[in-house]
């Protein structure tokens, strides 16, 4: 049981410096971040995961024993957030809600997303070299074709229930009713707030008539 | 008079005999080790080293000293993780295994920070506190004093500094135990002979395994050479042992 962290970190790290290693791009970035040390904090499940950045690539560790001063970026967050960081949200709203904490150099964050999320892949010329360059062509224009049909289809999918759910069966209001309502609520409150202030004016007036001679 | 005896596996040699005997062993297999290594233990030998590495904790600026380093697996992560502002030391006794380990950092491109030194384990040529940290992967069983090497380990670590001895042990389980031994005396030395065309080495390295004291002996053992707070991580089913003790 041991090592069933160490075997998904270690198949993990591989397949993340096999993919760099295929990114045009990587090398200039991996250089300008090499030597750097990233500690990621995951609160849920506990996990302290360290990156190292060398020139051709990343190394990942779990680290047992945590000293904060051996890294240059401390990065505290939750599985939920790094699953929201990874799909591309903005870091700034992230910290701005208080859902990610960041101490040191916040820019290797960010160098660290932008390695990760613009990977640039050219997965076609990989399957050239072991198809041969026409079956991996079509191969390639049909996944390709497969990719678009099913990116319509969830946005087709995505349109029609939200049309049914807000305009036909009328079972959640719109964004424009819930805007209307969330106004008409904020006058309610600041009404009921200025009732409240003139109720306690004129209480405190009763209460000093009564108590002069 | 008697001459004094060491253990060669299950034969019982002079023990100035040993060394050289073991040196032997690695000479021919020094080519074939990290194809063996791999198909052995059904590459699950790096991992071993690999968790090896995550408690090590070394950072960088750091010295590491990698004992019987072989063919520098442990070497060349670490040689990442300390920097250019740190050192890294391979250290092996047998010049085969220090030259496959050499040319295999040199062709990772590790090389500014590593040092190559051959020594013995039993009296390791580095001044007193000097190492923040200390590995001796699936060595410490083919050295013939293992208290004077422990002990001499202890003396070059700098004071909080970490000695990591990864090596075969005894498994926790009957069954497993069986299947390892069966495995180990009559598969290994086969696939030694058809793979590096050498049967007795790897049935040596059976035998040495055996002869290895157990993962509590080590410890005690570990703590009797001056380390602190020594604990070991049973893996694989105890197959290896992880150690791990600091200098206080």
């Amino acid at each position: 049981m041991a090592l069933t962290p160490t075997l998904l970190l270690a198949g993990f790290e591989t397949t993340l410096n096999a993919l760099l290693s295929r990114d045009p791009a990587a090398p200039s970035r991996l250089r300008a971040l090499a030597g750097s040390r990233v500690l990621l904090h995951l609160e849920t499940p506990p996990l302290a995961l360290a990156l190292h950045y060398h020139p051709q690539g990343v190394d990942l560790l779990l680290i047992d024993e945590i000293e904060e001063d051996a890294f240059d970026a401390i990065v505290e967050l939750s599985a939920e957030t790094l699953g929201a960081l990874a799909s591309g949200a903005e870091m700034e709203r992230l910290m701005f809600e208080g859902r990610l904490a960041v101490r040191g150099k916040v820019h290797l964050l960010e160098a660290t997303r932008d390695l990760l999320l613009d990977l640039d892949l050219n997965w076609e010329a990989e399957l050239a070299r072991w198809l041969g360059d026409l079956p991996a062509h079509q191969l390639a224009e049909g996944l390709r074709g497969l990719s678009r049909w099913g990116l319509r289809t969830h946005q087709e999918l995505c349109a029609d229930v939200s049309e049914y759910v807000f305009e036909e069966a009328r079972w959640l209001p719109g964004r424009h009713q819930l805007e209307a309502l969330r106004e008409s609520l904020t006058e309610l409150d600041v009404a009921t707030d200025r009732l409240e202030a003139r109720l306690a004016r004129l209480t405190r007036l009763l209460t000093a008539e009564q108590a002069s001679p | 008079m008697d001459k004094r005896t060491t253990h060669f596996g299950y034969q019982d040699v002079p023990v100035e005999e040993k060394a050289s005997r073991v040196a032997d062993v690695f000479h021919s297999v020094a080519t074939r080790y990290d194809v063996m290594n791999d198909l052995m233990s059904f590459g699950i030998h790096r991992l071993w080293k690999r968790l090896t590495i995550e408690r090590a904790g070394v950072r960088p600026g750091h010295s590491v000293l990698d004992i019987a380093g072989g063919t520098g697996d442990l070497a060349l992560k670490f040689s990442r993780l300390v920097g250019p502002s740190g050192k890294v030391v391979l250290a092996d006794i047998n010049a085969s295994m220090l030259g496959m380990g050499r040319d295999k950092l040199l062709d990772h491109g590790a090389g500014g920070n590593v040092e190559y030194v051959q020594a013995n384990a039993e009296c390791l040529p580095f001044p007193d506190n000097t190492f923040d940290c200390i590995t001796i992967a699936f060595g410490l069983r083919n050295v013939t004093d293992k208290d004077s090497a422990l002990a001499s380990m202890a003396r070059i670590l700098k004071p909080g500094g970490r000695l990591l001895v990864l090596e075969f042990s005894k498994p926790d389980n009957a069954l497993l135990t069986k299947a390892y031994d069966e495995y180990s005396f009559r598969v290994l030395p086969r696939v030694g002979e058809l793979v590096a065309g050498d049967a007795d080495s790897y049935r040596y390295l059976a035998e040495s395994i055996r002869m290895h004291p157990d993962q509590d002996t080590l410890k005690a053992m570990m703590e009797s050479a001056g380390l602190e707070r020594v604990e070991y991580t049973n893996l694989t089913g105890g197959i290896v042992a992880l150690h791990r003790g600091i200098k206080l």
